[in-house]
């Protein structure tokens, strides 16, 4: 029966923010307008510099740097159901391979984005390979404990990582001849890096890896009788995700000109994967709201500082138990 | 109705918009940790340069003009402190008095070149600072190098020839750690053992049971209070019965609380702390009427950080940036509160201002 | 100091940092063994132990006085509290989640987890507590070693709880029924155990036991502050899973081994202190991977 009482009911059985919801997922659910929508986005965010000062521009940029890292990480946990508790290791990998090299060995910087994203798979090897069979539980230990490993390893090879105090005075890039150091150059640099890595997470998304990511994570045992490698399908997820954690820190570190151990802690991974869950396992614009959500929250709400990591961790429990899907819509059949 | 609101907030819009009035204010940023661990320390620089600010604008500012500040909190950390960096030259400061922790403050050092803007840094003193400053930080606290200086002075004074150093794995403190090891072993004496002790772990017995296998004439502690009070403890717990020095990081009365009667006769490297300098007590009187605590160990330096930066503008006759830098950079014997502030061609302090306490009966006391 | 003496010093370290370890991985080994859940926030419940310990010692100090008698009670007393903490925080977080994916409620404890720790960090500031008692370091002396009745008591303490835990285990209805339904949840429900009530029961005890360890922890170190929960948290998975992880007695051998273990790395050359934590994880990710069972744990059977 069509017109307004079947609407009616419809909000009566479900909900008003249901079905709110779902309109808006239905309504992006057209690739045009999807791509409408990110056209829009892209023009607005080309068109920030010209409006705001350089605090806007560091907040943005920072975002995008987390929307980087929160996709990376998606891959991992949304895309592959994997907790990984130390993502931030290979963001490390990234940061200081680009460091040592463009400091010690006077590399170009553009040339250590390829080593690093092979440092970072080589670690994503090294780490999950073991481990990767693991139960979740224990595996959510472990890559926590190759979190903090890493982040030790950092501070105590002085020879190679500078210590504790870490590199500092790494060489800022240049690009065509432009020596990039304002924070205008690094909005759009990671700008384009957004933009590749959602166009990458999309093709993820709809590839043959990507759907036998989405049966691994509905049911292992299921997915293994119809003949997936369970432990291959997730070595190339965390694989992949180790490399855009890795490509990320390079920038990471041309940008801060300084890195050291301490921002390679527990609580980056933590605060990574919040915005992951918080933003919406598995949902790419779920990603950019998470990450926003991240950066943006203890810039407007100033004073909330020291009781930020609290509210996150509330949400995560409130979110888990009421809303498991996350912020951003979710297809609901 | 819509397009009358329209119109009006046109109107709203367009009266109250800023038509950029001439400058009366001189802004000054302030790069503190105000949020965690070590959030006590920026809060009380925060309030010694507030103090600073308000006493020259009750006397009429300088140039005809006053001062207002604005904070930025770089929570002891590299990337929360280039944000703040960032947040506090779009302000459009004019010069910026900050930076406590030297992991934080190092980076945000280029945000400030790139606008032009001075720094004056009244607390963090890494030995980094040295090669990597680009020119606009002035640092009022003797660097890592002076303090080296003042504990081998120290340890020779107290007859030791082996000494055991423990560091806690941060920029400050390995720093500290590895200056003095490789300068007392190039003075002909030996370090027996140094160790390393994680941030925030409690249980040092391995630390402690390979120090105490040395039998060290001394134990030399460069890193923060927290855990140096467990270190110390411990280390009397387990009979170790040399002597202890600690450096400034851990200089603060929290030490002696944390420790209790483990702290007695132990050494503390200083920089000016209010209560041991003569024209302190009047700093201490009022700092306590204004924020009603004691001031901090920084507060001192913080306060003189303020007052120079107000005299580089005076000797400049002007508030340009480049000018107040040149200004900074000529300082001859300035007299702040915590002493005399001359600079080397490299902007740092002409001489040491460390000195050395003992805590005695619960409290820090000069040394003699 | 002769190596007979760093023998005995180290094994005394090795003890009483294995008494912690062993308190805290029995809760973890309990609660995986009936539930299959690694409890990350059970760190934290060390932590907020200490702190309760601390508050109900200062609060109570006129009365109960800061020497041993003073401290025990707090220490029940904190125990207690804590015990209804886990069992309110497993109500309203864990038991909601039981059906849902694994990864939903290993996400609700990394949230737990947080907002505890920060919970206690915006309490104190992000300072350190000083947790100060009335004892002094008198104790006796083995050759070079000095071991104090503080390091004693304590560790009898552990010991103590450790055999009433194995008492209320193999002797009452409700160990019994803990043991039962770590085997098999759903046969025990169709034989009319109250399962909630059980696993109730377990996380009070897990939690009492972490607890206490945290107070015991604040007085023998002196001070106390938020993070304390993180690296304990770690090491004791370590240990639970040393000793086989869903079995106690193995939770007890974890520990003590454990302990022992970091103390003697700590003098083999090359390691020191500062590679000290990267020993014991390398060792727990060596362990999951090649003897995930560890010493005393079963060969679990999944069942389709």
């Amino acid at each position: 029966m069509a017109g307004p009482s079947a609407t009616t009911t419809q909000v009566v059985k479900k909900g008003w923010l249901t079905v709110q919801e779902e309109r808006l997922f239905d309504f992006f659910d057209d690739r045009r307008r999807r791509y409408a929508a990110y056209g829009i986005l892209l023009l607005l965010a080309l068109a920030l510099p010209r409006v705001g000062d350089n605090y806007v521009l560091e907040i943005f940029t920072n975002s995008f740097f987390y929307i980087v890292l929160c996709l990376g990480l998606n891959i991992v946990v949304g895309y592959a159901g994997l907790l990984d508790l130390g993502y931030a290791a290979f963001f490390a990998v990234g940061a200081y391979t680009t460091g040592i090299l463009t400091s010690e060995a006077g590399w170009n910087f553009w040339f250590t984005i390829p080593a690093a994203a092979l440092f970072s798979a080589i670690a994503g090897v090294v780490i999950g390979g073991p481990t990767l069979r693991l139960r979740s539980d224990y595996l959510a230990i472990v890559t926590l404990g190759f979190g903090e490993i890493t982040r030790i390893a950092a501070r105590n090879l002085k020879e190679l990582t500078g210590g504790a105090s870490g590199l500092i005075g790494i060489h800022r890039p240049v690009l065509f001849g432009l020596e990039l150091r304002r924070i205008s150059h690094y909005y759009y640099v990671f700008l384009a890096l957004v933009v590749i890595a959602l166009f990458v997470s999309y093709r993820l998304q709809n590839s043959r890896l990507g759907r036998a990511w989405r049966y691994v994570r509905e049911d292992e045992d299921a997915a293994e009788a119809m003949g997936i490698d369970r432990v291959a399908v997730k070595l190339y997820a965390y694989v992949m995700g180790a490399i855009f954690a890795g490509v990320a820190g390079c920038f990471f570190a041309a940008k801060m000109t300084a890195i050291s151990p301490e921002t390679f802690q527990f609580m980056q991974s933590a605060t990574i994967l919040m915005a992951v869950v918080l933003g919406g396992m598995g949902k790419i614009p779920g990603m950019i709201v998470g990450a926003l959500a991240l950066v943006l929250f203890p810039e407007i709400f100033r004073g909330i500082g020291s009781v930020r990591m609290l509210v996150f961790g509330l949400l995560l429990i409130v979110m888990m138990i009421f809303r498991p899907h996350g912020l951003w819509p979710e297809r609901r059949n | 109705m819509k397009t009358t609101a329209l119109l009006f907030a046109a109107a709203v819009l367009l009266v109250g918009s800023p038509t950029g009035p001439a400058r009366a204010d001189i802004k000054v940023g302030i790069m503190v940790p105000t949020t965690g661990s070590e959030a006590t320390y920026g809060k009380d620089m925060e309030n010694a340069i507030n103090m600073a600010v308000e006493e020259i604008n009750a006397k009429g500012g300088v140039l005809g003009q006053k001062f207002t500040t604005v904070t930025g909190d770089d929570g002891c950390d590299p990337q929360m402190a280039t944000a703040a960096a960032s947040k506090i030259v779009s302000s459009g400061v004019d010069g910026v008095v900050g930076g406590y922790c030297s992991g934080a403050t190092l980076p945000t050092l280029k945000i400030y070149a790139d606008a032009g803007v001075p720094i004056i840094i009244p607390a963090a003193n890494s030995t980094k600072f040295i090669d990597l400053n680009p020119g606009n930080a002035f640092l009022i606290n003797a660097l890592g190098n002076y303090q080296v200086d003042t504990a081998m002075a120290l340890f020779k004074k107290l007859g030791a020839k082996k000494i055991a150093i423990v560091h806690q794995g941060d920029g400050y403190s390995e720093d500290l750690a590895s200056l003095t090891k490789k300068r007392w072993t190039e003075a002909g004496n030996q370090v027996v053992a140094y160790e390393l002790v994680n941030k925030g772990e409690q249980d040092d017995s391995a630390v402690v049971t390979r120090i105490k296998s040395q039998s060290p004439d001394l134990v030399f502690w460069t890193a923060y209070y927290a855990d140096g009070a467990l270190l110390i403890k411990q280390l009397r717990a387990a009979g170790y019965k040399g002597k202890i020095t600690v450096g400034d990081g851990s200089t603060d009365a929290k030490l002696i609380e944390l420790s209790g009667k483990a702290a007695d006769g132990v050494n503390a490297l200083s920089n000016p702390l209010p209560e041991f300098l003569p024209k302190g007590k009047k700093f201490i009187e009022e700092y306590k009427a204004k924020f009603h605590v004691d001031p901090g160990p920084y507060s001192a330096l913080s306060y003189d950080g303020m007052n120079l930066l107000c005299d580089a503008i005076k000797r400049a006759g002007t508030v340009d940036k480049k000018a107040v830098a040149a200004a900074l950079k000529a300082t001859k014997d300035f007299q702040g509160i915590s002493g005399s502030i001359s600079f080397t061609d490299k902007n740092l302090l002409a001489h040491s201002n460390f000195v050395v306490l003992v805590v005695k009966g619960g409290k820090f006391q000069l040394a003699q | 100091m002769s190596v007979f003496d760093i023998v005995i010093q180290q094994i005394v370290n090795g003890l009483i940092l294995g008494s912690f370890y062993t308190l805290v991985a029995l809760g973890y080994s309990m609660v995986y063994g009936i539930i299959k859940l690694l409890n990350f926030a059970h760190g934290d419940i060390y932590m907020v132990g200490a702190f309760v310990g601390f508050s109900i010692l200062s609060l109570l100090s006129g009365t109960l006085g800061d020497e041993w008698g003073g401290i025990l009670v707090a220490m029940v007393l904190a125990m207690v509290a804590v015990g209804f903490l886990g069992v309110f925080i497993q109500r309203i977080a864990y038991r909601p989640l039981l059906s849902a994916p694994r990864l939903s409620i290993l996400i609700t404890a990394v949230g737990v987890s947080l907002v505890l720790s920060n919970s206690a960090m915006v309490a104190t500031s992000g300072v350190y507590k000083a947790f100060n008692t009335g004892l002094g370091y008198e104790g006796f002396d083995l050759g070079n070693i000095h071991v104090t009745f503080t390091q004693l008591v304590m560790m009898a303490a552990t010991v103590v709880l450790m055999v009433v835990l194995h008492l209320f285990i193999s002797r009452t209805l409700y160990g019994k029924a803990m043991r039962a339904i770590s085997i098999d949840m759903d046969a025990c429900r169709l034989m009319g155990i109250d399962v909630n009530r059980v696993i109730a029961l377990t996380f009070f005890i897990g939690s009492a036991l972490a607890a206490a360890a945290g107070v015991m922890a604040g007085v023998y170190y002196g001070s106390i502050h938020f993070f304390m929960g993180f690296v304990i948290g770690l090491k004791a998975f370590t240990a639970a899973v040393i000793g086989g992880i869903g079995s106690i007695p193995g939770a007890m051998l974890g520990g003590l081994t454990l302990g022992l273990l970091e103390s003697f790395g700590t003098q083999l050359p090359g390691i020191g202190t500062q590679w000290k934590d990267v020993f014991s994880f390398g060792l727990l990710i060596l362990l999951l991977i090649f003897k995930p069972t560890g010493i005393l744990g079963r060969t679990e059977i999944e069942r389709m």
